[in-house]
């Protein structure tokens, strides 16, 4: 089949040790079977694993991928995915991010970039259409995200630039550093920034200006014009705007999933007054919205008095007001919105570091954890200038904060007796819902391919709606319809949430490919693919040691019940649980310990660049 | 010749999403491409926040027109456009327009400029926010003119529920004009 559109069919290849850029024709046949973004990134994982030797060896690879409908006229068009073995899990890993970047890498002619290698000096990559040059900066050092991003706009001269950079978490190594672009959109997860980190990898800037290669323009206008009005009609649109993901902290605390006091609790007593009313009566100041994306979902807030007056920020979403917010016990919104821009600033993602600190408070109220351990500190639920103090404190490795600056698995090794009370699935922190009132979502957690995080499966509210008289069978086919549709959004290069929270439909989006690059596949041929890499994640991280063991949710959910809200004295059941698994690792085609046919998957992917 | 109508913005609406450029590009070169577009939005972050597309005003003395060596710069009913066939793309336009409205692009001879899709800007359609408005020239600086009355009569506000729903009926304060 032949490739009319959506693909420049070049990745971008720089070899930061031999200080060598060159350019990589993909093949059609490559671009149809990897599809894109994280597509193409776990393709080039799979390949690397031969030299791959450690997160922060030179050898690690970091791949940054829109997909062949970023940047396009249609809703939401803006993701961006960034891939490589996290330093967090050891594993496969990867996040995305929205805004311009990868609309202005593709527009600079790539679908994709690759960085190997490790630069000499601390540097810069700039990337201008064609020329593409690796600049030291080492009077970058120390500097915040905001701050790098606006001298690398001042040094070029030009404020339309897209820059994606790390802070000094990124640079400390702390290994759930995220990537920051566009003043505020990070790829928070799994600690890429950290990798970038160790390649003295500060920031990337590009500047594009070629047409995107679309196959059938009028088409795809005919049909983004629907679908745009579609979006707008919806009874939801306007409340969309006004509150974004905030939304959810009422939703998710009703349902009583919403961690409280490091995911003791899925109820918090005070969420009115961290929800998105209070941040709309108060903090917001304007809407923010990502390339194409009509939602605007992004909420610029001000703190306009207190102590924090001045703090201002392009958040809170759901997740960071829940884990800087119920999950640390604090209910000053102003509070979180400070912690919200220090970590951007800093460069660290909320979520894990919101989910340590809760951890660290609660070892040293049950008396797991003395003063002295953690540097003198008397730490409460509440207790603003800790938690504050905290973030600085992993962000710059100082006193716990250096513990805790290498993740959970680390945190385990240092303090065994923390493991119980800890929140996390193969290294990653698990992210803001609870794994007791839902199965399905316990199962997501445990079987992503990155660790604790929802981005993979969302099932939590269908399960939820669907009550209690719900076979196992429908479960899992439901965890592994998820696991399967949601990273097509990152492998095309768009956002999932016009899908999710505005009822539009996924068929569309195979649409929208017919119509950019000429090849007719039906959602159902692209969920297939989605499948076939979803199997080849699998295969990476069994490469990489995970096994059965590593598929469970954490140990909380079977000890603790939830103790308030409509599932108080709820805990997941053991043996439910296994043979959810049992069924889940049957119906993908993975052995009994969850190992997929390793042959047969050498075999399928076994194509060169 | 219809009601003449002006191009304008509300910044504070805007959220930055370009969707007017994607959409311009497409109408205007038949490429979906934000760099061939007649519309920026310009961001600006952390101090101050704005985000802000610069448009074409359609300036009735345009200094493009006036600065134009060769005449290129044309006035039709309600916008002014650029005649590729007499510029010469000296960019004099580019430099003189005190908005900055006027844009250059590698693959393209000429300069370009908004020409309000000849009468109907799609631009304003495809805006999700409302931002963009095209409305009849005398009605622009109308919020502006009812700011300023609801300002001077004090206005106060009384919430009542009609129906089950909560109102509000807004209502000048006598009391507090006399005070001044």
């Amino acid at each position: 089949m032949k490739v009319k559109g959506g693909y420049f069919k070049k990745l971008l290849f720089v070899d930061l040790d031999k200080r060598e850029v060159r350019v990589v024709p993909l093949s059609d046949a490559f671009c149809l079977q990897y599809i894109g973004g994280r597509g193409i990134g776990i393709k080039l994982m799979w390949d690397n694993l031969n030299d791959y030797a450690g997160p922060f060896d030179h050898h690690n690879l970091v791949v940054i991928a829109p997909g062949p409908l970023t940047g396009l006229y249609l809703p939401s068009s803006s993701k961006t995915s960034f891939i490589s073995i996290s330093p967090a899990t050891g594993i496969y890993g990867d996040s995305s991010i929205g805004g311009s970047f990868g609309v202005e890498l593709r527009q600079a002619g790539y679908d994709a970039l690759a960085i190997k290698g490790r630069a000499e000096k601390l540097s810069y990559l700039w990337i201008d259409d064609d020329e593409v040059t690796i600049v030291a900066n080492e009077h970058m050092q120390g500097k915040g995200c905001l701050e790098t991003e606006g001298i690398i706009k001042h040094e070029l001269k030009d404020d339309h630039v897209s820059i994606a950079s790390i802070g000094v978490a990124g640079e400390n190594l702390v290994r759930f550093a995220c990537i920051t672009a566009d003043w505020g959109r990070n790829a928070g997860r799994t600690g890429i920034g950290a990798v970038l980190g160790s390649k003295n990898i500060k920031a990337i800037a590009v500047r594009g200006s070629h047409d995107l290669p679309v196959f059938d323009l009028p088409r795809l206008k005919e049909l983004s014009d629907t679908a745009f009005a579609k979006l707008r009609g919806h009874k939801y649109f306007s409340f969309w705007q006004q509150q974004g993901l905030m939304s959810v902290i009422d939703y998710a605390n009703e349902a009583g999933v919403m961690p409280t006091h490091n995911f003791r609790d899925g109820q918090f007593d005070r969420a009115e007054k961290i929800n998105g009313y209070e941040m709309l009566a108060k903090y917001k100041i304007g809407d923010t919205a990502c390339f194409a994306c009509p939602m605007a979902c992004g909420n610029i807030c001000l703190v306009k008095e207190g102590k924090y007056s001045g703090t201002v920020i392009e958040g809170p979403e759901y997740e960071t007001a829940c884990m800087f917010g119920s999950n640390v016990g604090v209910d000053n919104f102003s509070c979180i919105l400070k912690a919200n821009a220090l970590c951007d600033d800093l460069g660290i993602d909320t979520i894990s570091t919101g989910n340590l600190i809760g951890v660290l408070i609660e070892a040293q109220e049950m008396g797991l954890i003395s003063e002295e351990d953690v540097g003198g500190m008397r730490l409460k639920w509440g207790d603003e200038e800790t938690i504050i103090q905290l973030v600085h404190d992993i962000a710059y490795r100082n006193g716990i904060g250096d513990v805790l600056a290498d993740g959970s698995l680390e945190l385990i090794k240092r303090m065994p007796q923390l493991s119980p009370i800890i929140s996390q699935v193969k290294g990653l922190e698990q992210s803001a819902y609870d794994g007791r009132a839902a199965i399905t979502m316990a199962l997501g957690f445990a079987t992503s391919d990155i660790g604790a995080h929802h981005a993979r499966a969302w099932p939590l509210a269908k399960e939820l709606e669907m009550g209690k008289e719900w076979g196992l069978e429908e479960k899992v086919e439901l965890v592994i319809y998820h696991q399967t549709v949601r990273p097509l959004f990152d492998m095309l290069g768009v956002c999932r949430l016009p899908w999710i929270e505005l009822g539009f439909d996924e068929n569309t989006y195979a649409e929208f490919y017919s119509a950019v690059t000429g090849v007719a596949f039906s959602l159902d041929e692209l969920l297939e693919k989605s499948n076939d890499l979803y199997n080849l994640t699998r295969a990476i991280n069994i490469k990489l040691g995970v096994s059965k063991k590593d598929d469970y949710p954490p140990e909380r959910c079977f000890s603790t019940p939830l103790s308030s809200g409509p599932h108080a004295g709820k805990v997941l059941n053991r043996d439910e649980y296994e043979s959810l698994l049992a069924l889940y690792y049957h119906k993908r085609g993975w052995d009994e310990n969850g190992q997929p046919d390793m042959k047969r998957i050498s075999e399928m992917f076994n194509d060169t660049l | 010749m219809g009601v003449s109508r002006k191009l304008t913005v509300i910044p504070e609406r805007c959220s930055g999403c370009k969707l007017c450029e994607v959409v311009c590009s497409i109408n205007r070169f038949g490429a979906n491409n934000p760099k061939k577009s007649c519309i920026r939005v310009m961001v600006i972050y952390p101090h101050p926040v704005i985000r802000m597309p610069i448009i074409c005003k359609q300036c009735k003395e345009p200094k493009c027109r006036e600065n134009c060596p060769t005449d290129a710069i044309v006035i039709k009913e309600g916008y002014c456009e650029i005649d590729e066939a007499k510029c010469v793309s000296c960019q004099q336009c580019v430099m003189s327009c005190p908005f900055g409205a006027i844009f250059l692009h590698s693959d393209l001879n000429t300069p370009f400029k908004c020409n309000l899709c000849e009468g109907d800007p799609q631009c304003v359609k495809s805006c999700p926010k409302n931002a963009l408005l095209f409305i009849p020239e005398h009605t622009l600086g109308q919020a502006h003119r009812m700011a300023s009355v609801l300002k001077y009569t004090k206005m106060k506000e009384v919430e009542y529920v009609e129906k089950g729903e909560r109102k509000i009926l807004r209502y000048a304060d006598i009391e507090g004009g006399k005070e001044e």
